[in-house]
């Protein structure tokens, strides 16, 4: 994560690079040195037999590449796809995936010292993929643990889709 | 004893601090209120333009929460507290909870001539040293967050700390229901905006995230909370307010304010088994509302807070 640091005079609050994206009306925003690219919406080839939370895969540049439900992972109500829905390409520890969002808004900078702990307070895992929250720009926004979004088990269950 | 006045009065002058050429009351707001302006935003609710004073002329009423209007809110938030602090992030120390004020600046109130004492009311400033933080938290030093909530604590008499003697509390109605609240527990009132953000994943009495000048509210869907047997959905329509708990960064969403009163701790018929709805303190036999342990329920949401205890993001 060095190159998403930018150092400012206080190495104690060091600047972090979020891309922000929308999902059911809200902002939220991964690291940015987690995301590989991003993609407009292609056709997505269901596996029979894929976890819930898997729409399929995708071809990229000849590699295969499974495709999150962001709205059914974070039990949200499904959605449309429209000419802003997305597919963000991230690259975990282990493994590359795509994730599907409504549009991708902008890079945002963000100082540690502005990111608050988020309540969690639910029964529901999905509670537990949000690493905080911060208000910028008049909109709060929820940051992502994408290392979160599945466990050891799920990121195995995608080697076999 | 010459110089104390009536209670009612006494209460009566912090709303008249708010609107110094209006009749400030608060009051419920009729069910036939229109907004005068909607802003639609997918999800969550549409805003309200709040409009709470009774004034004498139409011409007069101003909205007096949902418009940024600064000295409206300036004045509104002395209504609960003389002075609300900037809670700031503070290493764990003891604290011990101060001893029961009531909290009413600047108001005295004629003692029952039957009584043997004197009540003087004063500002809880104690209290502001038991506040802590809500605000981001740096990385740089490992330290535990912890809130420390006022008047947490029930007395052998079988009294809650705040209403050892005469106490004020805050009226306000949730789905059609009129619960009361002890003003001492209470930290600010705030417009519910279009701001309040939903979280995925918690519990279904959460609402969101309300950003407020003093920080992020968590608000709390109060008629799913106390009274999920008769819930109404449209509350989540109709709620116009978070009214904050004292020491907690959470708050209570309700459909409308209405006017504190004074009470003594003989009006209330207080509940002895608290072993199921811990946060029902009784039922102000007046009004026959109930009167609910706000100290109590903050401690509730604290306890169900998972990342209450964690040290920073």
């Amino acid at each position: 994560m060095a190159n998403d640091v930018v150092k400012n005079k206080s190495t104690d609050d060091p600047v972090l690079q979020w891309v922000t994206f929308r999902l059911d009306g809200e902002t939220y925003g991964i690291n940015v040195m987690q995301v590989q690219e991003v993609l407009r919406y292609t056709e997505i080839a269901p596996v029979p037999g894929a976890p819930s939370y898997v729409l399929g895969i995708i071809n990229l540049r000849g590699n295969v590449v499974t495709v999150i439900d962001t709205r059914h992972r974070f039990n949200l109500p499904s959605g449309d796809i429209t000419d802003n829905t997305r597919i963000v390409i991230i690259e975990t520890e282990r493994h590359v995936i795509g994730i599907l969002v409504d549009s991708v808004a902008e890079v945002v900078y963000l100082r540690q010292s502005e990111i608050e702990m988020a309540p969690n307070v639910g029964n529901e895992e999905s509670a537990k993929f949000i690493q905080g929250v911060c208000h910028k720009n008049n909109e709060l926004l929820i940051l992502i643990e994408l290392n979160k979004l599945l466990t050891s088990e799920e990121w195995n269950e995608l080697e076999d889709v | 004893m010459s110089d104390i006045k009536n209670p009612f009065e006494s209460l009566q002058n912090y709303f008249d601090e708010l609107l110094p050429s209006e009749e400030s009351v608060f009051v419920a707001k009729p069910t036939s209120y229109v907004p005068e302006k909607v802003i639609q935003k997918p999800s969550v609710r549409t805003p309200p333009v709040t409009r709470v004073a009774a004034t004498k002329s139409a011409a007069k009423s101003k909205a007096l929460y949902a418009e940024p209007d600064a000295i409206k809110k300036e004045q509104l938030q002395k209504l609960l507290h003389s002075a609300q602090p900037k809670i700031v992030v503070a290493p764990v120390v003891k604290v011990a909870i101060a001893p029961p004020v009531i909290a009413a600046p600047k108001a005295t109130f004629v003692a029952d001539p039957n009584e043997i004492q004197e009540w003087v009311i004063e500002t809880a400033e104690p209290v502001v040293e038991t506040q802590l933080a809500v605000e981001a938290i740096t990385t740089t030093e490992n330290f535990t967050q912890h809130y420390q909530i006022p008047g947490l604590e029930w007395m052998p008499n079988g009294l809650p700390q705040w209403a050892q003697s005469r106490f004020d509390v805050l009226l306000f109605k949730v789905s059609g229901l009129t619960l009361a609240v002890p003003l001492i527990s209470l930290g600010q009132i705030q417009p519910l905006t279009d701001d309040l953000t939903p979280l995925f994943g918690q519990a279904d009495w959460f609402m969101g995230l309300q950003p407020t000048p003093q920080g992020k509210i968590r608000t709390v869907n109060t008629a799913k909370f106390v009274m999920p047997e008769r819930y109404d959905e449209n509350f989540v329509k109709n709620a116009k307010y978070v009214v904050s708990i004292n020491g907690v960064p959470w708050g209570l969403a309700v459909d409308s304010v209405n006017q504190p009163i004074s009470l003594m701790p003989d009006e209330v018929k207080w509940r002895t088994d608290r072993s199921k709805r811990p946060w029902l303190a009784g039922t102000v036999k007046e009004h026959m509302c109930a009167l609910l342990d706000i100290p109590r329920i903050g401690q509730i949401l604290i306890d169900a807070d998972k990342n209450a205890m964690k040290t920073h993001v």
